[in-house]
């Protein structure tokens, strides 16, 4: 009898840790790596959970907001979500979070590092940085992307023109468009999945 | 014929920025579709406070795997520009169609303009189907082989990025030998189209 209960309670436990709401079946969360910690990704498990916070606005003035187009240029791929898993979770390049530090600051995608669209537009030492840090060769407007690395970007969403501008103010420099990757749904199809978002911890 | 013209010059001025303030590109605030013999503009919501509630704002889905962003590698995906585009160049000229594969539940309650309703459990029904393939333009040849080389364009959605029902019938499509280059996938499906504040009609 006492058996018979220790199984009960096993089964149930087991019942109760597993994710009901799993990425895709037999893919209940995806583990990612970053700055020395290790986040879990997973969908919500909270039975009836809608969108309610700003992501949930359907309507952003225009300009500056308008719908992206699916492809930011023929020759970048654009990603969805398990796309995205799945580079970020085998570590296939540098996942950029395109947008402004105070968007960012709120809440990201687990393991995105913060690179402000502002950030390519213009020549500055601070560009000059960055794009060697990605691993490109040269200063000012003349560069080597030979060795560079694959670089994923992603904003608020379809109606973010962040990270498109990111990118073609990339190609303009001559950055690999086969190097660049879009993830258009960003903040807000990601919150639509229930998929994990965190407070990144911002160096000062 | 004064007061006329005066009168048109308002109504343009009165109508001319009336989609401005949310608009859909920066050159498109809106469309206009044929939906069932009737004109339907196509906008975004212009409450800028509006948020999307109800079915579309859940983010609780179990059993509901994320579909990937390409379902077959010659099955173009497309967004909501896209398919807009779709509607005025293609639907809009009869040489392409629209298809809502959820339930005629969820079509008659609230749909995408321009939009006609094949449930997807139609694809294990070989009657249906048939018909269908016959009303998009494909010929049954007398070796039973499928002449398809006046097909319309067909565009697929369903509730959105978690509704495996637009990919499985595409496979269906394809393997009857539909052309993958005829076949749109609006993944985005229903929920996007409502989370970006888009017209819907009722059936």
């Amino acid at each position: 009898m006492k058996l018979l209960y220790l199984a009960a309670f096993a089964i149930s436990t087991l019942i109760v840790n597993a994710n009901r709401v799993e990425i895709v079946e037999g893919m209940p969360y995806v583990e990612v790596e970053a700055n020395g910690k290790t986040y879990k990704i997973e969908r919500t498990q909270e039975a009836g959970a809608y969108l309610t916070n700003t992501f949930a606005l359907t309507s952003r003035p225009s300009p500056p907001f308008f719908i992206e187009p699916f492809h930011v240029d023929d020759g970048v791929e654009t990603f969805g979500e398990l796309e995205v898993l799945d580079f970020i979770s085998k570590k296939r390049g540098v996942f950029i979070d395109a947008r402004l530090a105070n968007w960012y600051k709120k809440s990201a995608i687990p393991s995105a590092v913060n690179i402000p669209f502002k950030i390519f537009l213009s020549d500055t030492p601070e560009r000059t940085k960055t794009l060697k840090e990605l691993g490109g060769e040269g200063s000012g407007v003349s560069w080597n992307f030979e060795n560079a690395k694959t670089i994923l970007l992603y904003c608020n969403g379809a109606w973010c023109g962040q990270s498109p501008t990111a990118i073609h103010a990339l190609i303009e420099i001559g950055y690999p468009k086969s190097k660049m990757k879009y993830y258009r749904g960003g903040m807000q199809s990601w919150q639509l999945l229930g998929l994990t978002t965190i407070v990144p911890e911002v160096k000062k | 014929m004064k007061i006329l013209t005066v009168l048109l010059t308002l109504t343009i001025a009165m109508t001319a920025g009336q989609y401005d303030k949310v608009k859909i590109t920066p050159d498109m605030a809106y469309i206009y579709v044929y939906h069932k013999g009737k004109a339907v503009k196509v906008h975004r919501i212009q409450d800028t406070k509006h948020k999307i509630t109800g079915e579309y704002a859940k983010i609780y889905r179990p059993g509901k795997d994320i579909q990937p962003i390409k379902m077959h590698k010659d099955v173009q995906t497309i967004g909501e520009v896209e398919l807009l585009q779709f509607m005025t160049k293609k639907v809009n000229k009869k040489k392409g169609l629209l298809v809502d594969l959820r339930t005629k539940a969820a079509y008659k309650k609230e749909s995408i303009p321009s939009a006609v309703n094949i449930p997807a459990r139609v694809k294990d029904n070989p009657v249906k189907i048939e018909k269908i393939l016959k009303v998009l333009g494909a010929k049954r040849n007398a070796d039973g082989t499928l002449d398809t080389s006046k097909v319309l364009e067909v565009a697929f959605y369903c509730n959105g990025l978690w509704c495996d029902k637009s990919s499985d019938f595409i496979k269906t499509f394809l393997d009857l030998g539909y052309p993958a280059d005829k076949i749109r996938y609006y993944r985005g499906g229903m929920q996007m189209w409502k989370i970006l504040g888009f017209t819907t009609v009722t059936n």
